[in-house]
């Protein structure tokens, strides 16, 4: 292969060189000047490519141009061109001929379609001409003829095809002459010409006897014409090519035909370059070869550009090769890769045509189908959402949002066709394609098979919603129902059952068996265990699991076989199920129509259903358990009175034993709330009530309160409420637990001995009355003395008629004042006597102590005796009840009185002192100096109806001591030192009061 | 009725310890013309009767400082003609009896007729010595 560049170049200029010889030929045989010029336009046309030749010569008569010859290529599309230009006549400048002959000189137009001075370009263009070209041919000086030729090519000036042209032309001048001289000149102008062009160039004669070769012949092989004459050129002809150079052109020789060969020739410095070599036969007017004219032309460059490229075309080849054979190979790869990987994979171009749809694909989802509507494919392929009956959405498929560009990742999808009519579960990851300008082309999707994976995760949640239920306290025969079923979803054609062991240890008791005929449940409903008693019997018995491949010849089945034959089971296998602690519980087995034993998966299962059924049954033992428990403490509580309740604060709710219903007055069957039992509290002390079951919960600790009840229709009740607060670990308060116990009868009876104490206490008072009538005479006496002698001594200042108003005034006063200070005094006695008890205040017992001793006073110095009293100023103050203090008092001192009667009058001393050790207590002591109390047993004076006197009820000190007591006092007994009794009273003092406030 | 010239430049002294008693004997003695000195505390009364010639005393016996029969012990002392009147709040009769046994003139149990009190009183000053 040449390239044709290379090929165009030699070929012209030896086209040009045989034109040359041709035209030189022709014309000395022409008759004429327009013949001789059809020859040349011809020849030109034909050997240097131009489709059209026209030649012009002036008309002497009328000074323009006329066309006298055309040669036109066959071609019926020039044929207007033609005959405008047979109609045209140009004038010197007018158009290319017109041009060329005003200027003497060839004239090249690239495009005649566009020049300016060109007035056939319409038709030009018609006939689809390019590039046109003027030849003058000038004789003696002077335009005989003009010629131009026409080509479809627009085509750059050539200096070279200019040249041969105009060098033709110039043959026509010799023509002119025609003379042997002129012949000869010509010959010259031929050698000249031919000595001018680049390549070698010979000529020989008929028989192919070389006579003549150029000039760049000798110059190139550095020879000369003797040495080269005839057949001595094989002389620069390379040793192992002559041979055969030689035969080829003496075939060429001998017949005529044009000869063309390719050898090295060898220079004068004795390298060989490459030649093509050609040679032309020229023929006389009988056809006989009566010269050869032939060429070679230097190609060496061109073969080593040649070979050149060939390497770099054959080392391209071969990396494509090399490329194609990789790519094949990994292509191999990929297909094998897709064949044998598990998951499926998918491509699919915008259209919805499937480009890979690997076997794990078809596997998946059936053959994949081409130009099916995506709207389609879930119906097609069965492809459902997870909850496994919603077709999915097409538009939400992964490979539909994969071709619309989306990212997709682990899209679940349920398949279920006719060839996967248990279905299978995929998880989806899908990604567009895209082309290398980023459009989306199609889309990937790969579809990992988890069906396994979903069924495991569903035997799970299938365990988890078994132990929800035992958590949730369902009952057994539901658990274990559930429990059957979930395992024998696990496997093709399995059937289980779960026994429970009777409490009694010795028979089993139907637990679950959905799938096992009626009859064969119920014949083994309360069968017995042992060592010989079929699967689950034997099991239960031995502790350890019993495999019976074939219950038809197994001995351990005698007893059963015609019952297993009925129900056609063929291999039952069965586990003991334990407790934590190790007690067999039931038993769990296996059935199966087949005679084998258990695989891995089935004992898997196994060990899975006896755990989950020991918790179930374990915990059913321990609900059983519990619920007794409660019962006995129902039973407990009920019989003691008491209520038990919880409280939930957080969920507000309220659990409460039937009892408690009773004594809160609540319906059996109503839902309580903490809220509902509060409400019950009587109003008064609901605050309290709250408060302190909210210290409690904040401190974690427990409560109690006695409060009242109020129930429907107004009845009320004393109760004691109790109480603990649970928390967490967290601190969070779980719930209350508590008990109140019904305490209305012994509040009552508490009542009603409070009345008793009361009334004796008032009795006490009247009594004390009595023991005081000389105190509480003189203190009325004396303002009713002062009363009636200033009356008498105003009625006498008025008889005597001398009376000062402002004495009269103040007499009057001092009646009004002394009525008044008798009024006091009464009302005093009635306080003592007053039935009802009065509040608590706070009182100073210094000032108590003062004036109950000057009540007294007349009484004292009646009885000849005297009082002395030792206060300590720093005494604290206590809360009391002043009346009842004061009867305290009262009573010490007339009961000291009464001790001192029988001694002589002075030493008849009574002495009352208060002190106060600490801050938290007052103390009053009373001591006479009298016989003293019963020295084994002192205390004994508090003791009712005891006494020592004659007149004394008995009461006195018991009473003291209730008051006290009532006070959240003591009092003790004890005699004194030397001699006489002393009593000492505490009474609680009110936290830093000390005496700042006078008593009432 | 005494003549109140006989009572001239001749006081009657009273002692109680309860004021109101006091004043009211005082306005009452006065009403009819006599001097009173009233003392409120015995001891003071006794000071007097050692400086003074004391003719009548109105006294009251079971004081809260000292009893009256010991007021009249020792008045009895210091100034044995003196006459006394007591005059008493508490119904005793062991102490009545004691009170005449020391011998005043009269016994007045409080509150008291005043005709009686002041025909006691007239009755002592007169008998008194000049």
């Amino acid at each position: 292969m040449k390239p044709a560049f290379i090929e165009k170049d030699y070929e012209q200029s030896e086209e040009q060189l045989r034109l040359l010889q041709t035209i030189t030929m022709e014309v000395s045989a022409a008759s004429d000047l327009t013949s001789t010029l059809e020859i040349v336009l011809r020849e030109v046309c034909e050997k240097t490519g131009w489709v059209l030749g026209q030649a012009w010569v002036p008309n002497p008569d009328t000074g323009v141009l006329d066309l006298v010859a055309g040669w036109y290529c066959g071609d019926g599309e020039l044929k207007p061109f033609r005959a405008l230009s047979e109609e045209s006549h140009f004038k010197s400048g007018l158009g290319l001929p017109g041009r060329v002959w005003k200027s003497e000189q060839p004239a090249w137009i690239e495009d005649v379609t566009n020049a300016s001075n060109f007035p056939r370009s319409p038709a030009a263009r018609t006939a689809g001409l390019k590039t046109g070209v003027g030849i003058p041919i000038l004789s003696h000086g002077k335009v005989i003829a003009v010629l131009e030729f026409f080509m479809r090519e627009s085509r750059e000036q050539s200096e070279r095809l200019l040249k041969v042209i105009t060098a033709v032309a110039g043959q026509l001048d010799l023509l002119k002459r025609a003379t042997r001289a002129e012949a000869e000149a010509r010959e010259q102008q031929f050698l000249t010409l031919a000595n001018s062009i680049s390549q070698l160039a010979w000529m020989a004669d008929g028989e192919g006897s070389i006579f003549w070769y150029n000039v760049r012949w000798y110059d190139y092989t550095g020879t000369t014409l003797e040495e080269m004459q005839g057949w001595g050129w094989q002389k620069v002809h390379h040793p192992d090519e002559v041979a055969r150079v030689v035969e080829r052109i003496k075939v060429a020789f001998a017949t005529g035909q044009p000869w063309e060969d390719t050898f090295p020739l060898r220079s004068k410095t004795g390298e060989y370059r490459w030649f093509l070599s050609r040679a032309l036969p020229i023929t006389d007017e009988e056809g006989r070869v009566v010269r050869w004219f032939g060429t070679n032309t230097d190609i060496t460059e061109q073969r080593e550009l040649e070979k050149a490229l060939r390497a770099s075309r054959d080392e391209l080849e071969q990396r494509i090769t090399d490329h194609t054979a990789e790519l094949s190979r990994i292509n191999e790869i990929l297909r094998s890769i897709l064949k044998n990987m598990g998951d499926a994979v998918i491509v699919a171009d915008k259209d919805n045509n499937f480009l890979v749809f690997n076997p794990a694909a078809e596997r998946m989802f059936g053959k994949g189908a081409m130009q099916m509507p995506s709207t389609e494919w879930s119906h097609r392929y069965g492809l459902y959402l997870p909850d496994k009956v919603t077709p999915f959405p097409h538009d939400q498929l992964p490979m539909t949002r994969s071709t619309r560009g989306e990212k997709v990742d682990n899209i679940e999808m349920f398949v279920r066709h006719e060839k996967a009519p248990h279905g299978l579960w995929t998880e989806i990851t899908g990604r567009p394609l895209r082309g290398s300008n980023g459009d989306v082309l199609g889309g990937v999707i790969v579809c990992r098979d988890i069906t396994e994976l979903k069924e495991e995760e569903f035997f799970r949640t299938g365990q988890s919603r078994v132990l929800e239920m035992i958590a949730a306290d369902a009952p057994l025969a539901d658990v274990l129902t559930n429990l059957v079923l979930l395992m024998e979803g696990q496997a093709e054609g399995l059937r289980c059952s779960i026994l429970l062991l009777n409490r009694d240890g010795k028979h089993v008791r139907h637990g679950a068996a959905p799938n096992l005929p009626a009859a064969y449940v119920k014949a083994v409903d309360g069968a017995p265990i042992g060592p010989r008693n079929g699967s689950c019997g034997t099991a239960m018995f031995t502790r350890r699991p019993v495999v019976v491949t074939d219950v038809m010849t197994d001995p351990l089945w005698t007893d059963y076989r015609e019952l297993a034959k009925i129900c056609g089971l063929c291999a039952c296998w069965s586990t003991p199920i334990l407790s934590a602690q190790g007690d067999v519980l039931g038993s769990f087995a296996m059935y199966r129509e087949e005679n084998r034993g258990p695989l891995p998966e089935e004992t898997r299962l196994t060990q899975i259903a006896t755990h989950i059924a020991g918790i179930a049954i374990e915990r059913q033992r321990q609900q059983e358990i519990l619920r007794e428990r409660e019962a006995r403490i129902n039973l407990a509580a009920e019989s003691a009175d008491l209520a038990f309740w919880i409280l939930y604060p957080e969920q507000n709710t309220a659990w409460m034993s039937e009892k408690g219903r009773l004594i809160y007055g609540f319906d059996s069957n109503l839902p309580l709330t903490c809220d509902l039992l509060l409400s019950r509290v009587h109003p008064d002390e609901r605050a309290d009530v709250k408060s302190a079951y909210d210290r409690a919960c904040a401190l974690s600790g427990t409560f109690e309160s006695e409060h009242r009840l109020r129930l429907p229709y107004g009845k009320t009740r004393w109760v004691i409420m109790r109480g603990r607060c649970l928390k967490d670990e967290e601190g969070n308060l779980l719930e209350t637990i508590g008990v109140t116990l019904d305490v209305s009868a012994q509040k009552q009876a508490d009542l009603q001995l409070q009345h008793q104490r009361e009334e004796m206490a008032h009795r006490n008072r009247v009594s004390l009355m009595g023991e005081m009538t000389a105190s509480f005479a003189h203190e009325l006496n004396q303002p009713l003395t002062a009363i009636a002698n200033n009356a008498s001594a105003a009625r006498r200042f008025l008889e005597r008629g001398n009376i000062d108003p402002a004495l009269l005034r103040q007499l009057l006063q001092d009646m009004v004042a002394d009525s008044q200070r008798a009024g006091e005094v009464i009302r005093g006695i009635r306080s003592l006597v007053r039935k009802e008890a009065s509040a608590h205040t706070l009182l100073d017992l210094n000032a108590v102590i003062t004036d109950t001793v000057r009540l007294v006073s007349s009484d004292v110095l009646t009885r000849e005796s005297v009082v002395t009293t030792e206060l300590d100023p720093q005494l604290p103050r206590v809360s009391a009840t002043l009346v009842q203090i004061q009867q305290v008092l009262l009573n010490l001192i007339i009961n000291a009185l009464d001790a001192m009667e029988s001694l002589p009058p002075v030493e008849r001393r009574i002495m009352i002192s208060t002190r106060s050790d600490k801050d938290d207590v007052a103390e009053v002591s009373v001591r006479d100096f009298g016989t003293g109390l019963p020295k084994d047993q002192p205390d004994k004076v508090f003791d009712h109806f005891f006494s020592t006197k004659q007149k004394g009820m008995g009461m006195g000190l018991t009473i003291v001591r209730s008051i006290i007591e009532a006070h959240g006092g003591t009092i003790v007994a004890e005699n004194a030192p030397d001699r006489g009794a002393r009593m000492t009273v505490r009474l609680p003092a009110v936290r830093g009061q000390t005496q700042t406030i006078a008593a009432a | 009725m005494a003549n109140p010239s006989e009572m001239e430049g001749k006081e009657v002294c009273v002692v109680d310890d309860d004021l109101s008693v006091l004043k009211s004997i005082h306005y009452l003695l006065a009403s009819e013309g006599f001097k009173v000195r009233a003392f409120n505390k015995a001891e003071d009364f006794l000071t007097h009767a050692s400086a003074h010639h004391v003719p009548v005393v109105v006294t009251d016996i079971w004081m809260d400082q000292v009893t009256g029969l010991e007021v009249l012990a020792r008045l009895c002392a210091i100034s044995p003609k003196t006459r006394v009147i007591v005059i008493t709040a508490r119904e005793d009769l062991a102490a009545r009896a004691t009170a005449m046994a020391i011998g005043p003139v009269a016994f007045f149990m409080k509150p008291f007729d005043d005709e009686k009190f002041i025909a006691a009183v007239r009755d002592a000053l007169s008998k008194s010595e000049k």
